[in-house]
């Protein structure tokens, strides 16, 4: 509810009539206060909200808004977070599609103002009577085979279109290779579709003969924006040796191209050039001839100049070179994006070259500050620096100032997709990790990020184990071991035999909750191995070195029946299991059968050891024999294959 | 009849001799039993027609992330919106509801009480407290010589109210929204007694007599902003309608009169001829004026006849001979 007190037209003339009236008292209100009204507070219509929205903070125990907010459907490992997602995004698809399938049941508007998503889509075919108007509606959307299909139905018309439609189509079809892209709606599936851009960007992937270049070919006097436009479409899809082609042929031909065609052929110098050399005084040559066009270079300039830099080989010469352009640059006033610093990262911490300290300033630069996206490279940078922080520097500072970078203002919109904000962290786990006491780091980052923001990788999990057991901090294995089967990774045989040798090397003090947590958890590992469906492709095997640490985790906590059981799975699967377990195990177990005095359990494992060719079985069989009284067919079995008489 | 009494007869039999048969035959008992099954007609030749389902992988489901809630977090974060309750995200133990008598109220899960009653979750003081200070930006100061009400009521003597409405649905616009309700006080207008009456006459009901205040909604035009031209349109043809002095209000007579007056009537002039002078230098008229209006205007009983009594003994000055 507003209430506003509006002082109108109809009160204005009421002042006047009471000011008229009361001439004679206006002397003696003279005296009275002018009322100033400050002037309204200008906002845009999501201002209010984005303030409301700047007081809410990340909620650690909650998932990605995106979810359902509900136990059941909460994820808690990377394949629940990607199939959630992509269900959710799949239903959006079946709703297109019932959509594009029944326009018919859509014609209702209840939207007002209207909003065009909202309608059900234009469908044409070869039958449709299609003027230049639609066109120019379906460049706009940017459907592209929609617009190529209307051309060619202008086309077979024989109807004229303007030279500027034709541009702007020609345009289109060269950003995007003459191919529909993927719907700017389905965020989701864009978030997990694993970046494709690092392996197109090797191969020349331009439809040579496409729809594009008979646009430019029937241009009957091709522009020098039409020129522009498809040389940099070339340029994109790595056509490079036709692009420069007509790069000469525009300049004979007197054209002046735009600034965004030379960056293009710049970022193609790699495809043009062979040797290194060549390939800058390429560069070199084409700035030159940038300034003889009278043209301002850009952030493309820089960005295109600095990534055909950072994929020539590691010398002092190129590293001059990236610096030399900086410093140009910034003489032009051009302030670098994350992707130039991420070109100039790669440039300068090659994996076998010395190590570079460059991070360091170019943090000393940016930090602090709210960065926008201008460059498609700037999404690789945070992504590459923590690579660098933690495999070329390994210091943890840098990293830590990397992260409140992350997190200063919307910073946190660069990260990429889930692929790249998956690989950050686990370079920032093992960053932290090898640098910090493990208790700071659990209770600092372990229990903040996981699982909601990022679900740690097996290997960041065989970190966290090694580290566990590097400080002796066992009472963190039952968390992570639960942890472990939250995340899937319970079929892991390296994660499994790695957690068991920390339990069995790691004895917990007697009579504490740990053995019998470590009981439990070793016999997890027992069930998880025996249940497995028989089907499934790649099986875990149980191995004998593993069934013997269970055995020996199970006894620590008395627990003889289970143990029992899994002594029958050494012994019955003889065949089938891979090595042996430890001596060890076998003879805590024969103490076990004396303790509950099973001496028939007893016999059948000296009988596996002897089996197994252990050398110490007689110690074990004296054992039994000294500390139980064996009847008759115990001893004839015993001695079957103990020596008794030897002891 | 018969037919019924030999089949049971034969039933019987028949087991003791599929008995006799096994004991004879110990070999394989099993296949003797499984031939004696009632057989399914396997229309299309399926191998097994009673296929084992599969057994569906049950995903393990976690505990409540309200138990690993911190004691000293950000709620206003954890609950930014407002959303039906939840009983794994809200770290409190609330009852609601009815059982038998004696029983304690249902705890928090599976109760869909708790989710039909609309909560403030979001709307913690501290939040409010910090949404508030995140708008202040938005808002101006107050005006420095509006101090007090009179100021307000002096300075802008008409008050607008509308409404919008906001929530999420293809559409922006709610047909309530157009509806814009006027107030003002009637003495802001500064009528004289006549058309002050009149005004009266024209408004009706919208008039408060209590809080002296005209109350005009408008909603028949379909936008906001038509409404808000009709109320004002309205509250200018009132006050002029009420201003303008028509021909045939001159000849408003005695019997016209809503309510008596002394000063218009025959007793003023009565009394006047009695005792021979003004009506205002006669002792006590002022108060028998009073008595007279009071009977003529609020009828006769008991209080107003005494009333009225009193009046004329005072005026003629008949103390004491009661």
């Amino acid at each position: 509810m507003f209430k506003m007190n509006i002082p109108g037209a109809f009160l204005r003339r009421s002042y006047r009539l009471k000011c008229t009236k009361c001439l004679g008292r206006s002397l003696s209100t003279a005296t009275e206060e002018k009322i100033e009204i400050p002037a309204r507070i200008e906002r845009g219509p999501t201002d209010i909200l984005r303030a409301l929205e700047s007081t809410i903070t990340r909620d650690i125990t909650a998932a990605h808004y995106k979810y359902h907010d509900d136990p059941y459907l909460l994820p808690m490992n990377n394949l629940a977070k990607r199939s959630f997602a992509m269900a959710q995004e799949a239903g959006r698809k079946a709703a297109h599609w019932v959509r594009s399938q029944h326009p018919e049941l859509f014609n209702h508007q209840e939207c007002d103002p209207p909003i065009e998503a909202f309608f059900p889509k234009m469908v044409y075919n070869e039958n449709s009577e299609v003027t230049e108007e639609d066109l120019k509606n379906v460049i706009d959307r940017a459907q592209v085979s929609d617009a190529i299909l209307i051309n060619n139905l202008l086309k077979a018309k024989g109807l004229e279109i303007t030279n500027e439609t034709k541009q702007s189509l020609l345009e289109l079809l060269c950003y995007n290779n003459s191919e529909d892209i993927l719907d700017e709606e389905f965020i989701e599936e864009r978030w997990f579709k694993q970046s494709s851009g690092i392996k197109d960007r090797q191969r020349k992937t331009w439809k040579d003969a496409s729809a594009a270049e008979e646009i430019f070919i029937s241009i009957d006097k091709p522009t020098s924006d039409s020129y522009s436009a498809i040389i940099q479409g070339m340029a994109k899809f790595n056509q490079a040796a036709r692009a420069y082609q007509l790069l000469e042929e525009a300049q004979e031909k007197g054209f002046e191209l735009n600034i965004h065609a030379y960056n293009s052929i710049i970022k193609c110098a790699n495809f043009i050039k062979e040797n290194y050399d060549l390939r800058w005084s390429f560069i070199v040559n084409m700035l030159e001839r940038i300034k003889q066009a009278g043209l301002k270079p850009n952030l493309g300039t820089l960005n295109a100049v600095l990534f055909t830099l950072s994929t020539m080989v590691n010398s002092r010469m190129v590293k001059d070179f990236a610096l030399k352009t900086l410093n140009e640059f910034k003489s032009l006033d051009i302030e670098p994006s994350l992707g130039s610093w991420y070109y100039i990262l790669i440039t300068f911490c090659k994996d076998r070259g010395p190590r570079s300290a460059v991070l360091k300033n170019i943090l000393n630069e940016i930090e602090n500050k709210n960065h926008k996206i201008q460059d498609l490279s700037d999404t690789h940078f945070f992504v590459t620096a923590m690579d660098i922080a933690h495999h070329h520097l390994n210091d943890i500072s840098v990293g830590q100032r990397l992260h409140k970078l992350l997190l200063f203002g919307n910073n946190y919109d660069l990260i990429g997709d889930s692929y790249k904000e998956s690989i950050y962290y686990r370079h920032y786990f093992s960053l932290v990790l090898s640098n910090v006491p493990l208790q700071d780091f659990m209770e600092s980052m372990y229990n903040k990020l996981v699982p909601n923001i990022y679900v740690p990788e097996p290997s960041v999990m065989r970190e966290v184990i090694k580290q566990i057991e590097l400080n002796a901090l066992i009472e963190y294995i039952p968390r992570i071991w639960s942890d472990i089967i939250v995340f899937n990774q319970h079929n892991r045989e390296d994660l499994l035999n790695l957690i068991l040798s920390v339990m069995v090397d790691n004895k917990p003090k007697q009579d504490t909750e740990l053995v019998e947590k470590f009981a439990n958890i070793g016999w997890d590992i027992y069930e998880t191995i025996d249940g497995q469906n028989q089907e499934r492709y790649s099986n875990l095997q149980f191995t004998g070195d593993l069934l013997g640490k269970i055995m020996i985790v199970l006894l620590r906590n008395d627990n003889f029946e289970k143990a029992c059981t899994v002594m029958n799975k050494l012994d019955h699967q003889h065949q089938s299991i891979v090595g042996v377990p430890c001596f060890e195990a076998l003879s805590l177990f024969v103490d076990h059968c004396i303790k509950n005095k099973a001496p028939s359990r007893a016999i059948e494992c000296i009988q596996y050891a002897s089996d197994s060719g252990f050398p110490d079985i007689i110690t074990l069989g004296a054992k039994l024999n000294e500390q139980l009284t064996l009847d008759e067919k115990h001893l004839n079995r015993l001695s079957k294959f103990v020596d008794l008489k030897l002891s | 009849m018969m037919n019924l009494s030999r089949n049971i007869e034969r039933v019987p039999f028949r087991s003791i001799e599929k008995q006799l048969v096994a004991s004879y035959c110990n070999s394989s008992p099993q296949t003797q039993t499984k031939q004696e099954e009632f057989r399914a007609l396997n229309i299309r030749n399926v191998k097994d027609p009673f296929q084992t389902r599969r057994r569906l992988q049950k995903t393990a489901v976690f505990p409540p992330r309200a138990d690993q809630m911190p004691v000293d977090q950000d709620w206003g974060s954890v609950w930014p919106g407002p959303r039906s309750f939840h009983p794994a995200t809200v770290p409190l133990p609330v009852r609601q509801g009815f059982t038998e008598k004696g029983a304690p109220p249902p705890n928090k899960f599976n109760n869909a009480e708790l989710m039909k009653i609309p909560n403030f979750l979001h709307l913690t003081p501290p939040v409010i407290k910090r949404q508030c200070e995140a708008l202040k930006k938005f808002c101006t100061p107050w005006p420095k010589a509006l101090d007090n009400e009179d100021k307000i009521q002096k300075n802008f003597p008409i008050e607008v109210i509308s409404s919008d409405y906001c929530y999420s649905s293809p559409t922006i616009r709610d047909p309530m929204a157009r509806i814009i309700t006027v107030k003002f006080k009637l003495a802001s207008l500064k009528l004289d007694d006549r058309a002050r009456d009149k005004f009266l006459r024209l408004v009706g009901p919208r008039y408060n007599e209590e809080n002296d205040t005209v109350t005009i909604v408008t909603d028949r035009c379909p936008l906001k902003k038509q409404n808000y031209d009709y109320a004002m349109y309205l509250v200018t043809a009132l006050f002029h309608e009420s201003k303008k002095v028509e021909p045939w209000e001159e000849m408003k007579s005695e019997a016209d009169m809503e309510i008596y007056c002394w000063e218009n009537n025959a007793s003023k002039k009565n009394i006047e001829a009695l005792f021979g002078c003004k009506s205002e230098e006669i002792p006590n008229a002022a108060e028998y004026s009073e008595a007279v209006s009071h009977y003529m205007n609020e009828g006769e009983n008991d209080y107003t006849i005494s009333k009225y009594g009193e009046a004329v003994k005072k005026l003629l000055k008949l103390q004491g001979t009661n």
